[in-house]
This record gives C-alpha cells, sequence and structure tokens, in this order.
C-alpha cells in the first residue's frame, strides 16, 4: 500500500505538507445579478440565472448572511455575478469577514484603500478581436490599465478554440502588464458559431498551454497535469460529467453513488435564498464543461486516487498548489 | 479491555477501513495502527464519513463530525470508540 512517505522524497512532502493543511471549504456568491457588460457566451445570462432570484438590496441582511456562512464552516468567498464590483458594498461584507475572492471584467477598479489584499481575477477572453465579437469591446485596454502590477490580481483567461496559436501574445501584454494569468477554455454555452472545441483544437491548445508555461513560468499560474485534465476531460481514466463534478451544490446533490465533491460547497443567488445547482450553468451539458476551477476541484478531491505512484501525487500537489495561489492561501 | 479485546477491536477498524475506502495491497493484520490516515494514506473527510457511518452502527455510538480530527489513526479511533462506549 502506498503512502505520502513512501512516494515522495524530502522536497515534495514539505510541499504536500503546506497544503495538506488547508482545509478550503469555498461556496460561490452572485453578488449582483447586473452586468456592465453582455458577454455572448457568459452562463450567468444565457442560462437566465440572472431572472432566477431578486437581489436582496438591504446591506445589513447581506452582513448577517455572510456571518452564518462563515458560522457553516465556509473559509472562501468567491464573489461572481453580474458584476460584483457594482456593489462594492456587498463585496466589503464578505471580506470583512473570511478570504474573499472577486471575479470581475475589470472595468470598475477595486479600490486598494478598501481592499488591500482582495484577490481579483479578471475575465479575458481573448485578444482585442475575439473580445470584440464576444463581449462587444476590448476589456483588457481597461482592465490592464486598472489593475496593471497589482500584486493581488490576476486575469482569466478563458481560452477559444480562435484563440489557438494565438495565445503567446496575449500572455506578453499580460506579463508586460505585471500580472498573473490562469488559463481555462471556453464553455460554447450559446453555440456561438466558430468557437466549439474540436479533438484537434483540444490536443493543439494543450500543447499551447504547456509551451506558454515554460515560457512564462512567473507569469502562468498553472501547470500541465491541469492541462491534461481540462482539455481530455479525462482524470485517471475516468471522464468528467454530472457523475463526478464536485462542485454541485451540497443541498442539491442527490447523486447515488455519491462523488468525490466539495464539502459544504453552495452557489448562493443575489436574494441570498436561492441555491443554483453548481459553479456553473444548470443548462449546461456537464459532460462538454470546461470550468477550470471545476476541472481543478475534481482533482483536489480525488486525493488517495492520486495515490498510485509518486508522479500521480506530484500531479495533485501541482494542482492543489495551483488552486492554493488563485485563491491566495499561499503565495505566488 | 484487555490487550486481546484491544488488538481486535484495531484489526476490526482496519478491516472496515480497507473494506469501506477499497485500500489495496493491505491486510488487516499488516495495517500500521500508527499510520495518520489523513496525511499518509489522504483519508478526506468524505471518507472518514464514509467509514463513520459503519462504526456507528457497528458499535452503538455517535460520531460527531467535529470529532473527525481525532480519529487521524487507527489506534486513536479505537480509543474514540472505548471513550464512547464507557461515557
Amino acid at each position: 500500500m502506498n503512502t505520502v512517505s513512501s512516494l515522495l522524497d524530502d522536497s515534495w512532502r514539505e510541499r504536500y505538507r503546506r497544503i495538506s493543511s488547508l482545509n478550503i471549504r469555498s461556496s460561490i456568491y452572485d453578488v449582483t445579478n447586473q452586468c456592465n457588460l453582455r458577454c455572448r457566451g457568459c452562463f450567468f445570462y444565457s442560462s437566465k440565472e440572472h431572472e432566477a432570484a431578486s437581489e436582496e438590496m438591504d446591506l445589513q441582511k447581506w452582513h448577517e448572511f455572510v456571518g452564518r456562512e462563515k458560522e457553516r464552516g465556509v473559509n472562501l468567498a468567491i464573489l461572481i455575478g453580474g458584476e460584483p464590483t457594482l456593489y462594492l458594498d456587498r463585496v466589503a461584507a464578505f471580506y470583512q469577514t473570511m478570504p474573499t475572492y472577486c471575479a470581475t471584467n475589470g472595468q470598475i477598479k477595486v479600490p486598494r484603500d478598501r481592499f488591500p489584499d482582495m484577490m481579483v481575477g479578471i475575465s479575458l477572453w481573448g485578444d482585442e478581436e475575439d473580445e470584440k465579437v464576444l463581449r462587444g469591446k476590448n476589456t483588457f485596454a481597461v482592465s490592464s490599465k486598472n489593475y496593471e502590477g497589482d500584486p493581488y490580481t490576476y486575469y482569466l483567461y478563458t481560452i477559444t478554440p480562435k484563440q489557438v496559436g494565438r495565445i503567446g501574445e496575449v500572455i506578453r501584454k499580460i506579463d508586460d502588464a505585471g500580472l498573473k494569468v490562469h488559463l481555462q477554455l471556453l464553455t460554447n454555452d450559446e453555440q456561438v458559431d466558430g468557437y466549439s472545441w474540436t479533438e484537434e483544437k483540444m490536443r493543439d491548445v494543450r500543447a499551447e498551454m504547456d509551451e506558454m508555461l515554460e515560457y512564462y513560468p512567473k507569469t502562468v499560474i498553472s501547470c500541465k497535469y491541469y492541462h491534461e485534465i481540462i482539455t481530455t476531460g479525462k482524470m485517471m481514466g475516468r471522464s468528467f460529467g454530472w457523475n463526478e463534478c464536485p462542485s454541485v451544490t451540497e443541498s442539491m446533490d442527490k447523486r447515488n453513488p455519491r462523488p468525490k465533491r466539495l464539502i459544504r460547497f453552495i452557489r448562493w443567488a443575489s436574494d441570498l435564498k436561492t441555491q443554483h445547482r453548481c459553479c456553473t450553468s444548470a443548462t449546461r451539458d456537464c459532460a462538454t464543461c470546461k470550468d477550470g476551477a471545476a476541472h481543478m476541484s475534481w482533482v483536489m478531491v480525488n486525493k488517495r486516487e492520486h495515490l498510485k505512484s509518486a508522479k500521480d501525487l506530484q500531479n495533485w500537489i501541482e494542482v492543489y498548489e495551483m488552486f492554493a495561489k488563485l485563491y491566495q492561501f499561499i503565495p505566488w | 479491555m484487555s490487550a486481546k479485546d484491544k488488538e481486535a477491536l484495531i484489526v476490526r477498524i482496519a478491516e472496515i477501513i480497507i473494506f469501506e475506502l477499497k485500500l489495496e495491497d493491505i491486510t488487516p493484520e499488516s495495517f500500521d495502527p500508527d499510520l495518520d490516515l489523513i496525511d499518509e494514506l489522504g483519508v478526506d473527510s468524505m471518507d472518514l464519513a464514509t467509514v463513520v457511518l459503519v462504526l456507528q452502527d457497528e458499535y452503538g455510538i455517535a460520531i460527531d463530525e467535529d470529532d473527525y480530527p481525532k480519529l487521524s489513526s487507527i489506534r486513536l479511533i479505537a480509543e474514540y470508540i472505548k471513550q464512547k462506549q464507557a461515557a
């Protein structure tokens, strides 16, 4: 029987020890139903989640809610939207209470005097050309100025099939702005023409992601095993999908047999009562879901599966470290 | 509880863990009772919850989730069960 000690040398064991004590318990919160962009392919709007519940307008109720979430054991609040920066008082309710990550399109700058070390993830859907097609404008021009050199900010670069072969130029610009980048893949929820993945494109994008990691090791926050998982949808011979996804709201998880999952995970709507099925769109075909966090979590919750060999366990450690860096549990 | 009973309890817990977690290449008799299940075997809270359900049924005790950190080795689980049964 393999044990951690039998598989890892001192250096890897120390890395394992550092992350194994983190015990991250995340949940996701829609801060608002409103956004200052309307992006083609945004699951929040394509699946009409912005109409799922009315927003809670009483700020005191946000504070009380966050307190209850902390008592429930949540130690990482992941704020999504709509666009959370439209309601900074609500963001503050989380930030004052627990480690908080704020997803944003970067068009409004989070004031650092108020949120000095809150982790900010800026969505980016490609180069100028793709951004204009999918989001109506070149958001990078604004977001890179707003956050240039910010040590608590990274780009969440959602790579589209049309970006294959052109990823390097986008990453170079991010590097030039003194920011980090994490890579994930577009799930074409709205079936925008030309933005669906093929097996060949997946192979090519994986090779390019690996290449970027080697070329920009301090800028790209990623690892090759994650690239393999997200491009193939396979881990240890299993396929990602509804029966495997770890990011299903706990109270709505009636799967049997129950897969390994995120403990206490809930995705809350902005009325603070309604719960969404999972971390992304409930209308999405889980077999084609490319959500980066869901795939990372899939690896992380399956630790024992990765005790088959030293390489498997090292892969697991690298994915966990990547997640911990992206949510500021360990330094870059 | 005699030393023999304690040993039997440890072996039985090992059996439960091996069966419930589908562990390979290990027998109840060769399972180190002091091996850290969390740090060394990668056992997580879902795994523990699975094992706890069986332990609760078999030994007629209630195990609170807050007590999971105390259940980090087979020997510690055995001691926990003894304490619960004695209470």
